[in-house]
């Protein structure tokens, strides 16, 4: 079936794709529609032929987002499960990263780190995801208290920041979750940086919780009003 | 049936919506991404003020006769709905303004 879908014109290959039910979702609901265009449009809008968007401007449309949407809509748009590349690649250009997530050159990650912690706000955001999806083998789920909702909501928490993550490309076997950084030249700091990226890359705790969330098998989640 | 045809053209002018996807609004945009398209539909036989009745009697009078003229008020927006962004079939996001209607009037 799939290659047969794979030969088709891409407008009409996305049928059945939780992705697209969630952008429908958020546009028949005046405030989604409103925020969501709001970050669209200025993180899409282009400032000149070397400065593709203002970043700044995009973060902060994003954070606005996150902050006044409540999570049925949000969570839905960034943790649908997908089936098809068309669909993953629509979940992974929720916060289009062309001006929210990539960049030119790709900062180390600890120097990132140290960005977001002289940010108050960013500092306990990164403290609430590292306690909340902290992977651990004293629970089922991999997650503490395995509590799946905490572990999303902190995830959510860091986009519009330094440390903003996002899926790293639009796989649909494997989720793989990343801050736009390396450990390159990360001299004798070199372990300690790779045990930080790997609570993003390599986490079962936060990937069990997308999982679970794309799955509808966490039933947790009450919308909130 | 006759009826029913005939009561929908005597409802009063007033906003209306409809769930339509992206691609059937002929914009040009292929995206299977639904948005709410809201519009203004209904009569004005209740609003024609002063203005219409005379500029009927003018033409009427033929005082007015090659101008194209409308006397009779039209049910159309008052103001414009906030901007819709989408992502197209080719993973890229367009914004569109003044697609939707937020208020209407007989103008």
């Amino acid at each position: 079936l799939a290659s047969i879908f794979s030969g088709m014109d891409p407008a009409t290959t996305s049928k059945s794709n939780h992705c697209l039910d969630a952008a429908k979702a958020c546009n028949l609901n005046d405030n989604c529609k409103r925020l969501r265009s709001g970050y669209i449009s200025t993180c899409s809008r282009e400032l000149s032929a070397t400065e593709p968007c203002s970043r700044r401007k995009c973060h902060k449309a994003l954070r606005q987002f996150f902050d006044r949407v409540p999570g049925e809509f949000t969570f839905r748009l960034l943790f649908c499960s997908c089936k098809d590349p068309a669909c993953a690649e629509r979940r992974r250009q929720t916060i289009v990263p062309s001006c929210s997530y990539e960049d030119k050159d790709k900062p180390n990650c600890l120097d990132l780190r140290g960005a977001c912690r002289a940010d108050h706000l960013c500092r306990s955001r990164l403290a609430d995801f590292h306690a909340n999806c902290q992977a651990t083998f004293q629970s089922l789920t991999s997650c503490p208290g395995d509590n799946f909702q905490a572990c999303l909501g902190s995830y959510v928490g860091l986009i519009g920041f330094d440390i903003t993550p996002n899926y790293v490309d639009a796989s649909t076997t494997s989720i793989t979750i990343s801050p736009w950084c390396s450990c390159k030249g990360s001299g004798n700091l070199e372990e300690e940086c790779e045990k930080f990226l790997r609570d993003f890359t390599e986490n079962p705790c936060l990937r069990n919780a997308i999982q679970a969330f794309g799955n509808g098998t966490d039933v947790s989640l009450a919308p909130k009003n | 049936g006759r009826r029913k045809r005939a009561r929908a053209r005597h409802k009063p002018c007033e906003l209306r919506q409809l769930q339509v996807s992206v691609s059937d609004l002929g914009l040009g945009y292929q995206s299977d991404e639904t948005v709410l398209f809201r519009y203004c539909s209904g009569t004005c036989e209740a609003a024609a003020r002063s203005y219409d009745l005379s500029l009927k009697s003018m033409r009427s009078r033929r005082k007015i006769r090659k101008e194209k003229v409308r006397a009779r008020p039209c049910c159309r927006p008052l103001s414009y709905d906030d901007d819709v962004s989408f992502l197209d079939a080719y993973n890229r996001y367009y914004t569109v303004n003044e697609l939707s209607a937020k208020e209407c009037g007989c103008v």
